[in-house]
C-alpha cells in the first residue's frame, strides 16, 4: 500500500489506495460512496450477487481505521445504497465497535430515516464546514473554501503510445475542490476528462500515483 | 381416409393454383402422415411452407372425419418462426389452404406485437394453429395450466432452424421441445433449415441426440439445384482503388447500369450504417432514382419495412438497399438481380442472398460482388469457388448453456412449478444438456433457490422456493412479473427509439451512437437528415434538418468472421497470385499491380509460408502476421502470441485483426527472431496460455453481459417504459468483477470463459491453424512502410489490449507522454 501525501490550505491530506482521505491535523478520515446494502438490495430482487462482497467493505474499513486511528470518521454521502435491509445490522455492529466519532453528510442514496442514525450516535448533516474545508456529497464551488466531495465515482482514462489506454479510479483535484473515488466494493466508476490545472491521483496496484 | 385419398386433396388444391407439388413436398407429406419427425432442408421461397402446412391440415381431416359437424377447439399445431415479421406471411399461406378446403380451423399469431386483449383471448381459447416465436413460446410455458394447452398439440414446426441453431434462442427451443414432448402424447416435430454444413447435427439438436424422436425421424432435402451466377465488379483502375475501407462507394457508378437494366435489384450491405450511406449517396448522384428506390434494415420502423416489402412485390421499386433484414422471408418474384457490397462473410449467406433473385422456374440467380477494398477481390474470387463447391458453413450449437437453463427453470417455477427429477430427465435428453452432471444440476437448483450454494445468515435472496410437496415454485409476484419481462430480452446494445419531437416514430438506434451526439448535431438515419434535440426517457427526440452531415450511426453488425472452408478457399485464391495469369480468376488477375507492389516491398506468401511484416510509424512499432484464417481465429492467435511474447520481456500491445491477419502494435520493438526461435506458434499449452492471456478476460467480460441478463442477474427494465438499461450496463460489468473477486467458481461466471473459448476464439480452429503454421516456413520481412496487405489491418480502430507490464510502469510512461 502506497499512499500520496498532499498539502492543501496548509493542511496535510493522505490519499490512500482504498479511496479514503486522512486529514492529519484534525485526525479525520474521509470516506465517500460506500453504498452499503447494495448487494443485499440486488439479492432481494433475485440477482445473486456474491455475498462475500458485503464483508469486503467492512474488512477494508477495519483496515484503514486500524492504520490511521482517526478521531472522526466522516462519510461524504451514499453510505447506504437503498432502503433498510439486513446489511444495516452489520453496519450497526461495526459502529458499536468503532470508537471514533461518526458523521454522515447525506447523499442522494441516503434515504434511511435520520433517527436510525441518531440512535447509533451518528450525526446526519447536509454539509459540513470544517477548518478551511467544505465537506459535501455533490461537488461544489464556494469562495474561500476548499471543497471535498464524492458522488461522481471518478475515474481517469490514460492513453499511451501504440494506442494503449487504461481506466483507473482516481482522486480528482482542481484549484477549489477534490472529488474522492467510491469506496464500495460493488460500485462503478465514471470517467472525467481533465482540463488545464486539474490534478489526478489514480489508484492502481494498491498504490496512489499522480498522473 | 387412406394416405392416397389425403394426397389427392392436396394435389387437387395444387392443380387449382396451377402448380405441381415438388417431390420434396410430397416426401414431407408422406413422412409426416406416417408419424415421422424430421428436418426439411429447403431454401427460402421454395414452397417449404406448403410442405408442412398441408400434412398438418390433412392429419386433422384424417383424425376428425366429422369435422364439419363437430370441431373440437384447442391447439393442434405450433409454427415457430425466428422473425415475427414473417408471421403474417405464414398465416396467409395457412389461411389460404383452410379457406379453399373449407375447414373450421382457426389461425392465430402470438408474438411480442400481439395485443394484451388478443393474448388473454388466446389464453381462454387457443387457436387451432398458432404461429409464434421462441420467446413467446417460453412465455406460454410461464402461464399457469400450460400443460393442458399442449395436451392435444400434435405438431411443432420450427421454421428457419438454421437461424436458431447456433444461438441461445435455439437452446430455448430445445428446452421447450423437451417439455412439450412429455405433455403431448402424439407429437411430430419438424424443422426447416436452409443448407448448412452440419445438417445431420441440426436434426439431432432439434430432436435430442439419442431420443426416440430422433430415431423416428428423417432428413429430406429439397435438392432444387438452383444455378447461381457470380459476377465480380472489378475496378477499372486497380492502381488507384483504395487499399482499405469498407463502404465501397468508389464503385457506385458501376452499380447504376446494373440497376437500370434489371426489374428490381436488391443491394445487400453488411451493416445498417453502410446501408444508410449507400442509399443516400446513390440518391445524391442519381436523383432520378428517387421514388423508385427504398431502404430496408432492422432499425427502420415496421410499417415502413412492410411498405417496402409490398412495393417490391408490386414491382414499384427499381432498387432496395438493405441488410440481412431481407435475408429471410417469403419470395419477391420481381427481384432479378442481387448485388453484395463488401464481403458477406459466409458462403451460406451469400448463396441465400443470391437465391433472392431469379425466382421464376428455370431462371438462374445472378449476384454481383462489389469489393470495398483491393484485397477483398481475393474474397470475391474465393466466393465464386465456394458457390460452385457449395462450401457452406456449420452452425455450432451451444452446449451446457447454464444461463438459459436458469431462465427456463425459473419459467417453469413461475407457472406450475416443477419436480426436479422429472425435468432433469427431460433436459438430459436434449442436445445442449446431454453432458450435464448431477453436481452441476444440484448447483443450479441451489442457485435459483438460495442465490448461492449454502444458506447464509442475513441473506434476503428471493426467487424460487421449494413448496411442501417438493415442487420448485415462485410465489412472489414481483419476481414472477420481472421474470416474464426478462424472457425474450434479446440482448444487444441498449436501443433508444428515435422520434420526432412533434410525435412520430422513426426507428430505433443504439445508445452508444446517441451518447456521442450533442444537441444540434445532425445525423443521417432512415434516409433522412435529422437534428438531435435531446434525450427524453429512452427516446431520442429529433427534427428534420437540411444540413449536410457525415454522421451515420454505426451498428455492431460489422463484426462477422469467415468460416473455415471460406478461409481455406481464400488462401488458395491468394496463393494463385503466383500462378500464370491464365490459371487465375479475373479478380486475381486484376489485382496484379497490387501483388507486384506487395512483392516489391515485402512478399506475397505461398502455401508453405507464413508472412510476418514489421515496420514503424508515428503510432509505434507494427508487427503484422498473415495466417488468413478469419477474424476470430486471428483474435485468438493474436492474444495467444501476445501473451507468449510478453513472457519474454514485459511489454504492452494493442491487438488489431481482420480476416486476413492480425497486428501487434506496441511502443517497443518485438524481437521477431526470438518469436521464431522460441517456437511461439506451438500448440502445446495452447489452452492454458490462452486462459492466461489478458484479453480472454476482456472477452469473457463481454460474454458475461448476455449471461447475466439471460440468467436474470441483471434486470433490463420494463420494455417500452424505458428504464434502467444504463443501470444494467454498469452492473453487469460490476457483477463480473465481484464474481471474479468473490465467487470465481460460479458456473455462470465460468460459462463466460467457456463461451469465449468455444464460440469466440474457436479453440478447435485455432489448433488446426497452428498445426498448419508448424508445417510452414516463417518469413519475416522488415519493411520501411506499410504494405498493401497491412493497410486494412493497421487502420482498424477496434483494438484489444494485452499487457504483462506492471500498471505503475505503464502509467509512468503514459504520463511522460502527456508532459511532452
Amino acid at each position: 500500500m502506497t499512499s500520496q501525501r498532499i498539502f492543501i490550505s496548509d493542511q496535510h491530506l493522505d490519499l490512500h489506495p482504498s479511496g479514503v482521505v486522512y486529514w492529519e491535523e484534525e485526525k479525520v478520515l474521509l470516506i465517500s460512496d460506500v453504498h452499503l446494502g447494495k448487494v443485499t438490495h440486488f439479492r432481494k430482487y433475485g440477482a445473486a450477487v456474491p455475498q462475500e462482497a458485503i464483508l469486503k467493505n467492512f474488512e477494508v474499513l477495519q483496515d484503514v481505521i486500524a492504520f490511521y486511528q482517526p478521531n472522526t470518521i466522516c462519510f461524504l454521502g451514499d453510505l447506504f445504497h437503498s432502503s433498510l435491509n439486513r446489511e444495516w445490522q452489520l453496519f450497526e455492529n461495526w459502529v458499536r465497535e468503532t470508537s471514533a466519532k461518526i458523521i454522515l453528510i447525506a447523499g442522494n442514496h441516503d434515504i434511511i430515516s435520520p433517527l436510525k442514525y441518531e440512535n447509533l450516535g451518528i450525526s446526519l448533516v447536509p454539509e459540513l464546514l470544517f477548518g478551511p474545508f467544505l465537506l459535501t456529497h455533490y461537488p461544489e464551488e464556494r469562495t474561500g473554501l476548499f471543497n471535498l466531495s464524492g458522488h461522481i465515482h471518478p475515474a481517469v482514462k490514460l492513453n499511451g503510445k501504440g494506442r494503449q489506454s487504461l481506466r483507473l479510479p482516481c482522486f480528482f483535484k482542481n484549484k477549489h475542490q477534490m472529488i474522492l473515488p467510491a469506496f464500495g466494493a460493488f460500485t462503478g466508476t465514471h470517467v472525467l476528462n481533465r482540463k488545464g490545472e486539474d490534478e489526478v491521483y489514480a489508484i492502481a496496484d494498491a498504490m496512489v500515483i499522480k498522473v | 381416409m387412406t394416405q392416397e385419398e389425403l394426397f389427392k386433396i392436396a394435389e387437387k388444391w395444387f392443380r387449382e393454383q396451377g402448380w405441381k407439388p415438388f417431390p420434396f413436398q410430397k416426401k414431407t407429406w408422406k413422412a409426416f402422415l406416417g408419424g415421422k419427425n424430421g428436418l426439411l432442408n429447403a431454401p427460402t421461397g421454395s414452397g417449404k411452407t406448403y410442405a408442412l402446412w398441408f400434412p398438418i391440415v390433412l392429419h386433422y381431416i384424417n383424425q376428425n372425419p366429422s369435422y364439419r359437424t363437430s370441431h373440437k377447439k384447442g391447439l393442434k399445431a405450433v409454427w415457430i418462426t425466428p422473425l415475427r415479421a414473417l408471421s403474417q406471411e405464414i398465416r396467409q399461406s395457412a389461411e389460404r389452404i383452410i379457406k379453399d378446403l373449407d375447414l373450421p380451423l382457426t389461425v392465430g399469431i402470438r408474438t411480442g406485437d400481439t395485443s394484451t386483449k388478443e393474448r388473454s383471448q388466446q389464453r381462454k381459447t387457443m387457436p387451432d394453429l398458432l404461429i409464434t416465436t421462441p420467446e413467446s413460446l417460453q412465455l406460454l410455458l410461464a402461464t399457469k395450466g400450460y400443460d393442458k394447452m399442449f395436451k392435444d398439440c400434435n405438431a411443432i414446426v420450427v421454421d428457419e432452424w438454421h437461424e436458431l441453431l447456433g444461438t441461445k434462442r435455439g437452446v430455448q427451443m430445445e428446452l421447450a421441445l423437451s417439455r412439450i414432448k412429455t405433455l403431448s402424447a402424439n407429437l411430430r416435430i419438424w424443422g426447416i433449415s436452409a443448407t448448412i454444413g452440419n445438417l445431420e447435427e441440426a436434426r439431432q439438436v432439434l430432436l435430442g441426440p439419442e431420443s426416440l424422436a430422433f430415431q423416428n425421424s428423417v432428413l429430406i432435402r429439397a435438392e432444387l439445384n438452383k444455378k447461381i451466377h457470380v459476377i465480380s465488379i472489378i475496378p477499372a483502375e486497380i492502381e488507384t482503388f483504395p487499399w482499405r475501407g469498407h463502404l465501397g462507394l468508389r464503385l457506385l457508378d458501376r452499380v447504376i447500369p446494373i440497376i437500370k437494366k434489371s426489374k428490381t435489384t436488391l443491394l445487400f450491405t453488411n451493416t445498417r450504417s453502410q446501408c444508410e450511406i449507400w442509399f443516400q449517396k446513390i440518391l445524391e448522384k442519381y436523383p432520378e432514382l428517387a421514388g423508385e428506390m427504398a431502404m430496408h434494415h432492422g432499425s427502420i420502423n415496421k410499417d415502413t419495412r412492410i411498405w417496402v416489402e409490398e412495393a417490391i412485390r408490386n414491382e414499384e421499386l427499381k432498387a432496395v438497399v438493405c441488410t440481412s433484414s431481407l435475408d429471410l422471408g417469403v419470395d419477391f418474384a420481381p427481384v432479378e438481380t442481387v448485388i453484395q457490397i463488401g464481403g458477406p462473410k459466409g458462403v451460406a449467406r451469400f448463396m441465400q442472398r443470391a437465391g433472392r433473385s431469379g425466382h421464376r422456374p428455370g431462371k438462374e440467380s445472378v449476384i454481383y460482388f462489389l469489393p470495398t477494398h483491393a484485397i477483398e477481390l481475393v474474397e470475391a474470387s474465393a466466393l465464386q469457388q465456394a458457390v460452385v463447391k457449395q462450401a457452406v458453413e456449420d452452425r455450432m450449437p451451444y452446449l451446457n448453456s447454464f444461463d438459459v437453463l436458469v431462465q427456463y427453470l425459473t419459467t417453469l417455477a413461475v407457472s406450475d412449478g416443477f419436480i426436479p427429477a422429472e425435468i432433469y430427465r427431460e433436459i438430459k435428453s436434449s442436445f445442449c444438456y446431454q453432458g450435464i452432471t448431477m453436481d452441476e444440476w444440484r448447483w443450479l437448483l441451489n442457485f435459483i433457490v438460495l442465490g448461492s450454494q449454502s444458506l447464509q445468515t442475513y441473506d434476503e435472496y428471493k426467487k424460487v422456493e421449494i413448496a411442501d410437496d417438493g415442487r420448485f415454485v415462485v410465489h412472489n409476484r414481483g419476481v414472477a412479473m420481472r421474470h416474464r419481462f426478462q424472457i425474450g430480452t434479446i440482448v444487444g446494445d441498449a436501443n433508444l427509439t428515435v422520434r420526432y419531437q412533434k410525435g412520430g416514430y422513426i426507428g430505433s438506434i443504439e445508445e452508444y451512437f446517441i451518447s456521442k451526439l450533442t444537441p444540434g448535431d445532425v445525423f443521417t438515419f432512415a434516409g433522412r437528415n435529422l437534428e438531435f434535440i435531446r434525450i427524453k426517457e429512452m427516446q431520442a427526440l429529433v427534427r428534420n434538418s437540411n444540413k449536410k452531415t457525415s454522421k451515420v450511426p454505426s451498428w455492431m453488425g460489422g463484426r462477422l468472421t469467415l468460416s473455415a472452408q471460406m478461409s481455406q478457399l481464400l488462401r488458395e485464391e491468394l496463393y494463385s497470385a503466383r500462378l500464370h495469369p491464365d490459371q487465375q480468376s479475373d479478380s486475381i488477375r486484376a489485382l496484379a499491380p497490387i501483388f507486384e507492389r506487395q512483392e516489391r516491398e515485402s512478399l506475397v506468401p505461398g502455401p508453405d509460408e507464413l508472412l510476418i511484416e514489421t515496420f514503424k510509424t508515428s503510432d509505434g512499432y507494427h508487427h503484422i502476421f498473415y495466417p488468413f484464417e478469419g477474424r476470430f481465429v486471428h483474435e485468438a492467435m493474436g492474444s495467444l502470441l501476445g501473451y507468449r511474447i510478453s513472457l519474454l520481456s514485459p511489454i504492452t500491445f494493442s491487438l488489431a485483426f481482420n480476416d486476413y491477419g492480425f497486428e501487434l502494435l506496441s511502443d517497443k520493438e518485438i524481437d521477431i527472431q526470438a518469436v521464431i526461435d522460441n517456437d511461439l506458434f506451438s500448440t502445446s499449452y495452447m489452452l492454458e496460455d490462452l486462459q492466461k492471456s489478458l484479453n480472454s478476460t476482456e472477452m469473457a467480460r463481454r460474454k458475461f453481459r448476455d449471461i447475466a441478463v439471460i440468467s436474470g442477474m441483471v434486470f433490463t427494465g420494463y420494455p417500452k417504459k424505458g428504464v434502467k438499461m444504463k443501470h444494467l450496463q454498469s452492473s453487469s460489468q460490476l457483477l463480473f468483477e465481484v464474481f471474479r473477486d468473490f465467487e470465481p467458481d460460479n458456473l455462470l461466471f465460468l460459462q463466460a470463459f467457456r463461451e469465449t473459448f468455444e464460440h469466440q476464439l474457436e479453440e478447435g480452429r485455432l489448433r488446426l491453424a497452428l498445426e498448419r503454421i508448424s508445417r510452414q516456413e516463417i518469413v519475416w520481412k522488415a519493411c520501411k512502410n506499410p504494405t498493401p496487405f497491412s493497410f486494412p489491418i493497421i487502420t482498424d480502430r477496434l483494438r484489444e489490449k494485452l499487457s504483462s507490464e506492471k500498471l505503475a510502469d505503464r502509467i509512468k510512461r503514459m504520463t511522460a507522454l502527456l508532459m511532452k
